[in-house]
This record gives C-alpha cells, structure tokens and sequence, in this order.
C-alpha cells in the first residue's frame, strides 16, 4: 500500500439528467488529474447526473456495476487512478427502489459502494421521497489506503465518520451537493470529522446552479490536524490536488489520543437517549 | 437556546456575496434556456431599477432591455428621470410605451367596466403592461424578468398574472429593505433607494399607507415569520400589536393562490403542480 497518496478534487458542475455530458467531463477531468499525478480523483455527490433531479431520478438511475461505472472502470484502468463518484443506484430487485451512492472505482476494477445514510428531506431537501436509506458503512482496502466513503449530510452526524475510522478507514471521502447557504456548517464541521477522528478527509462539493439553488464549492483536502491541505475555489469550477501522508495519523494520533480516550459505555447511554428523545 | 432578536441586523446583508449570487444566477439561467437577453418592466421605483442594473451587471447592458409603460393616470416624470438615469449609467435600452390607448380600448369593450372600481382597473393595468413585455420577450427571444421582492410577494401585494408574471424574479428571496440596500450597494443613487414604494395602480398609491405599515417593520415581522416565530413573540418583540402580526400572518397565508400554479383536483397519475416534479432547465 502507499504511505503517500495523491488526491485530485474534481470540482464540477453537472447538466441535469445528462449523463453523456457529465461523464465527458469527468473523463477530461481524470486525465488531467492524472497529468498532475493524482491516484486517486473524487468527483461530488451525484455528479453523474446533477443533483436537483427530481422525477427524473427514475430514469437517471442505473445498477451498480452498472453501464456507466463499467465505462468509468475502464477509464480508471487505462488511466491506473482510483475514482470516487456519486450518482443514483437503482436496485437490481426493485427497479423503483433507489439510493443516493457513492461508488469507488479502482485500476483493478470496482471496488464497492456506499449507500448515503442520513437522506436531508428539510428545507430544499427531498431525498427522502426517492431515495431508501442505505445500512452500512463499509471501508474499503485498497492500494491506496483504507477508504471511507461518507455523503454530504452524513457529516452532520459524527457517528458515521467515527465508525469509518473504528473499523479503520484513514481517509474519508465525503462527497458533497451543498447549496451556498449551508456553506458556514461544511466548513466546521468536516474539519471537526478529521480532528476528532484523526483521520484525514477529503471533501469534494458540486459548483452551478440547479433550480436557483447555488452549490458552493469550497473543496478540500483536510488533514488529522485539521490543517487544510489544498483547497478549490468557491463557486467555480476547480480541480486540485493534495498529497496525504498516512505516517501523520500516527502523529496526530499522539498528539490528541481521541481514539485512545473513546469511552464505550457513552454509546448504550447515547442510543437508550436516542431511542426515547 | 439561541432566542431570534428581531433588529435591523437580522436583515443586514453580505452584499458582495448577493450581488454575486443574483449576477450567476441571471447568467446562469438565460444560458441554459438559450434566451439572447431579458425584457423587464421599469417603473423607476426602487425594485426594477434594481433588477435592471443588476441584470445589465450580469449580462451587459445590450441584453438588457427595459420598458417603460406609463399610462395617463398614475404617469410621474420622477420615476421616468430616475428609469432614464439608471438605464444611462448601467448602459441597458430603455422604450417607453404609452398604454393609455390600450387601456382605454379594453375599458370601452368591457361591458361590466365600473368606472368606481379602481383596483380592478388598477390590476388591468398591471396585466397590459404584462402583454407589452411578453410581445417583447416572444419578439426578441429573450426572457421576461420579474422585479418582485419578497416582502410584496409574502403578502400577495401584487397583481396575479400583472407584475409578477415572469420567468425569472432574481430578487424574490430579498425582503424589500434588504432591495434597498442592494441598490445602494450597486451603485443606485439614493433619490431612488429609498424613495417610497408605489405600486401605482392608481394616483397617489401608496405601498406603505395600503399595506398599513412600513416597511421597517413589515420586513421585520415576515422575517419572524419565516423564522416559524409565533405571532405573540414577533408583536412583544417588536412592541407592536399582536393584532397587526396575526393580520399580517392570515394575509401571507392566504394569498397563496397568487404565488403558485392555479390549483386543481387530483384525478391522474401526475399532477401538474403537486407531485409532478421537474427541474426547470433540464
């Protein structure tokens, strides 16, 4: 495995429900991460298809494996990167039944999936009324380290950064569609995931303007320490780079022992609270 | 808990940031739907000299084209110097069209006119002026763009199918002091920023005398509102009547029917307006 990896953020906008067009994109944007010597390439929440999809989500959705990830594989295998991308996954049992996922590509093929926990129907927010909720949090063993793969709201929620990094993740992706008003809470709280994680974190958001809504940007490589290693623009479209090192966990890890210091019993208490709020 | 306080700084604005947001955002749109500009309607109050200045900041005053549709009644050369001195520092065209003559030519053909009914004459206006800028739009292949702010828009304080009709309204989500505060920000010269509102539907309409309160305040009492405060928290707050907010609240509430598709019974599968969902440029 690499102790140093170099992480390109694809900072994009998409057009909605075009998947020829956003799929383009992305593969011009991989060979320029690739120039600039990136192993691994994330692109934003639903990046596939654009986020404020509505009723088109039925006909944007596909299984994973599926047409467009098979076609992206060949590129991450033909460009040796590893890819992180978000788009709609459709059940192979029921094709009405849909998640919002984040799907990670590799050289060597797909690689797996996560399925977006916590679904934001507040506000402007509907995903609720097309998306089930996913179960699991897997991490993922790669040549490029232990992967956790986190969307958007979820970093709301401290528990699924907090299991990603007990079962071992190093590196959390969370991929982003965060309209410009919500810009203030991203900002604290991914840097509050990585530092009371210790754990490095990669956040890559949607640009443009979907039905008046303004995605905000602000991508960033964040480290243990909750320094801010590379960051995009806000509001354009952008793609940088960053490099992570893995020996700095255990650094961090010395420094504020938050791992160390976990206390389990707070967790029976926390879902009994949880249960009966 | 964190208490809402309702003063003057709830309403403040990072205007750098707004400006931006309104520049993309017209770009953004006339972009996607292929439009070569817009079409507005200028008064010279305060809300469309700011649509307009914002619009030629974001396209160029080229794409911009602004009309002017006094009529005879309501007509001020005030507001016609303020459209003119707005349209010459931002750059866009301004027209001026007389709609008296259609006015007059729909009042004789209108077999139920009553001469003493001047909201509804009032409101015919409004929805002349609204044929004029879709000719122009349909003409030119451009968009109509709205000028509402969200303080009219909250209280229904407009014309169905008359002022309101657009395609797009970038200055909907700002209450109108905040509108104010955007034209001094982009450089409107204050004469025009702060002159009172008039909806001029008929001579010596006056926003804040129909409406019963200022605007100081109405913004502040439908920011409360928004903010899901109740009615007795926004009137002890702002030390007003609770009556005044209940009125205020019941008159938002009930003028949903002017900001939103006419409503229908559900008998399909999809239904235009309630679960018939699309994004608007896919």
């Amino acid at each position: 495995m690499l102790e140093e990896v170099s992480i390109a953020l694809s900072q994009i906008s998409c057009r909605i429900g075009d998947k020829k067009y956003n799929l383009d994109k992305m593969r011009e944007q991989i060979k320029q991460a690739k120039k600039n010597g990136a192993s691994l390439v994330i692109f934003p929440e639903l990046a596939l298809t654009g986020y404020t999809l509505k009723d088109l989500v039925y006909e944007s959705a596909e299984p994973i494996p599926g047409p467009s990830t098979n076609l992206l594989t060949e590129v991450a295998k033909k460009e040796n990167v590893h890819i992180v991308l978000g788009m709609v996954e459709q059940s192979e049992k029921a094709g009405a039944v849909l998640y919002n996922t984040a799907v990670l590509l590799s050289p060597k093929g797909f690689v797996g999936k996560y399925q977006k926990l916590y679904l934001p129907t507040h506000s402007v927010f509907e995903e609720k009324r097309y998306f089930r909720l996913g179960y699991n949090l897997p991490v993922f063993d790669t040549d490029i380290g232990k992967l956790g793969l986190i969307i958007c709201y979820d970093v709301f929620f401290p528990e699924t950064a907090r299991l990603l990094r007990l079962k071992g993740a190093q590196l959390i992706v969370c991929i982003s569609a965060s309209p410009a008003v919500r810009r203030k809470f991203f900002e604290v709280l991914t840097v509050a995931r990585a530092i009371e994680n210790t754990v490095f974190l990669a956040y890559v958001n949607l640009v443009g303007i979907e039905d008046g809504l303004q995605f905000w940007g602000g991508s960033r490589l964040i480290a243990p320490n909750g320094s801010i290693i590379s960051q995009a623009k806000y509001d354009d479209e952008d793609l940088v780079a960053g490099k992570i090192n893995y020996a700095d966990l255990k650094r961090t890890e010395t420094f504020v022992p938050t791992l160390r210091d976990l206390r389990p019993e707070l967790f029976d208490s926390l879902k009994w609270q949880l249960e009966n709020l | 808990m964190i208490t809402l306080e309702l003063e003057d700084s709830v309403l403040k604005l990072d205007l750098p940031s707004v400006e931006a947001k309104i520049k993309r955002f017209i770009k953004d749109y006339i972009e996607k739907c292929g439009a070569k500009g817009v079409v507005l309607g200028v008064s010279g109050g305060v809300d469309s000299c700011t649509t307009a200045a914002i619009a030629s900041l974001s396209l160029g005053g080229e794409k911009v084209l602004g009309l002017m549709l006094p009529e005879e009644e309501t007509i001020n050369k005030v507001d016609i110097q303020h459209a003119r001195s707005v349209a010459k520092k931002f750059g866009f065209n301004l027209e001026t069209i007389d709609i008296s003559p259609t006015l007059r030519a729909c009042i004789n053909s209108l077999p139920v006119y009553d001469k003493t009914d001047k909201l509804s004459k009032g409101n015919l206006k409004a929805r002349i002026r609204m044929v004029y800028l879709y000719y122009y739009a349909n003409r030119l292949h451009r968009i109509v763009c709205g000028s509402s702010d969200k303080s009219e828009t909250m209280m229904g304080y407009f014309t169905k199918w008359g002022d309101a009709a657009a395609d797009i309204t970038p200055l909907m989500d700002l209450y109108k002091t905040q509108v104010r505060q955007l034209a001094l920000h982009i450089g409107l010269p204050p004469e025009i920023a702060t002159k009172p509102s008039t909806p001029a539907l008929w001579p010596g309409h006056l926003a804040e005398e129909e409406l019963g309160v200022k605007y100081e305040t109405l913004d502040l009492i439908l920011y409360g509102l928004e903010h899901f405060m109740t009615t007795e928290e926004i009137a002890h707050q702002l030390n007003i009547s609770t009556r005044l907010v209940e009125d205020i609240k019941r008159r938002w509430q009930t003028m949903e029917h002017k900001r939103r598709l006419p409503l229908t019974t559900k008998l399909g599968y999809r239904t235009i307006g309630a679960d018939f969902r699309l994004p608007y440029t896919a």
